[in-house]
């Protein structure tokens, strides 16, 4: 009986991590999608490049990425500011 | 039962006022984001916008990639600005300027030489004198007097008259005129008379006054 139950707990913890691990890595590979353009649109704006790996903080990174282009100064020039 | 099916709702009503939230905060941000490069604000909009459709997150992500790639009107008009204030003449058509050779910056203005002059030498009796004066007035006096007032330079020597000649400082050039000396001035051995009126001294480099031998340098 216990070596039923040792390996049943064996069991959910394999398949618990394995999941883990899956969405980890679609995460990861979703963030890729995103870091890619936004880092050549921070680069294009000015800012380092290096911001857009926010966008690996699950959640709430997207939206401090856009909230970095949305509200800070570009340094090389905004169409509506100087420029 | 009722209340977990309460408890449900609450849980999902709370959910959708975050979820609205991002959304509005999203699309606020999107819309500024394009705005800045250029582009109407309402194509931000729209790409959130299309997150609440079934084509879900797809066709934003093709849009974030084809805006992180596109050429952006925010480039367009710095190029036509630079063009404009770069080149002499003015561009037709605004956008669609043709790239014209910028002009090169203007050189650097010469920087204006403050430095003074010097005349050194000895008075008959063997003494040395050395007289400093600087553009601060435009005219000083050499007399054989002691100095009365800043702008005159005394060589007390028995062969320079009471005034002997006047100092004239334009900027960088120095002028030399002879208020009719008795033993007289000499400019590279060359008597200067009172009627020759002020003389360029600026490249001279010997001055003697009466017998008093001044060599001019600059300090």
């Amino acid at each position: 009986m216990p070596d039923i139950f040792h390996y049943a707990l064996l069991w959910f913890l394999s398949i618990g991590s394995f999941f883990l691990l899956m969405l980890l890595i679609g995460h990861v590979l979703m963030a890729l999608f995103l870091i890619v353009p936004t880092w050549r649109i921070f680069v294009r704006a000015g800012f380092s490049g290096g911001w857009s790996l926010l966008h690996l903080i699950p959640l709430i990174g997207s939206f401090i990425v856009m909230a970095i282009l949305a509200f800070g100064d570009w340094p090389n020039g905004e169409a509506s500011g100087s420029g | 039962m009722g209340t977990g099916f309460a408890a449900l709702l609450g849980l999902v009503g709370l959910s959708s006022a975050f979820a609205l939230v991002a959304f509005v905060l999203a699309a606020w941000m999107a819309w500024r984001i394009v705005e800045k490069a250029g582009l109407p604000g309402w194509t931000g909009l729209g790409a959130i916008l299309l997150t609440l459709t079934a084509v879900g997150t797809i066709v934003p992500l093709v849009l974030l990639w084809i805006f992180a790639f596109m050429r952006w009107p925010r480039d367009t008009m710095a190029l036509a600005r630079a063009t404009t204030s770069g080149a002499s003449g003015s561009t037709t058509g605004g956008a669609a300027a043709p790239s014209a050779p910028s002009a090169l910056p203007p050189p650097p203005k010469a920087l204006t030489d403050s430095r003074g002059w010097t005349l050194t030498g000895k008075l008959g009796d063997g003494t040395a004198i050395s007289l400093s004066f600087d553009a601060s007035s435009s005219a000083w006096t050499l007399t054989g007097a002691p100095a009365a007032q800043r702008t005159e330079l005394s060589v007390p020597d028995p062969s320079v008259s009471r005034p002997h000649a006047r100092l004239m400082v334009a900027g960088a050039r120095l002028g030399l005129a002879d208020l009719g000396s008795a033993d007289g001035t000499f400019l590279d051995g060359a008597r200067l008379l009172p009627e020759h009126g002020p003389r360029d001294i600026t490249s001279i480099r010997a001055i003697r006054l009466g017998s008093v031998e001044l060599a001019l340098s600059r300090v």
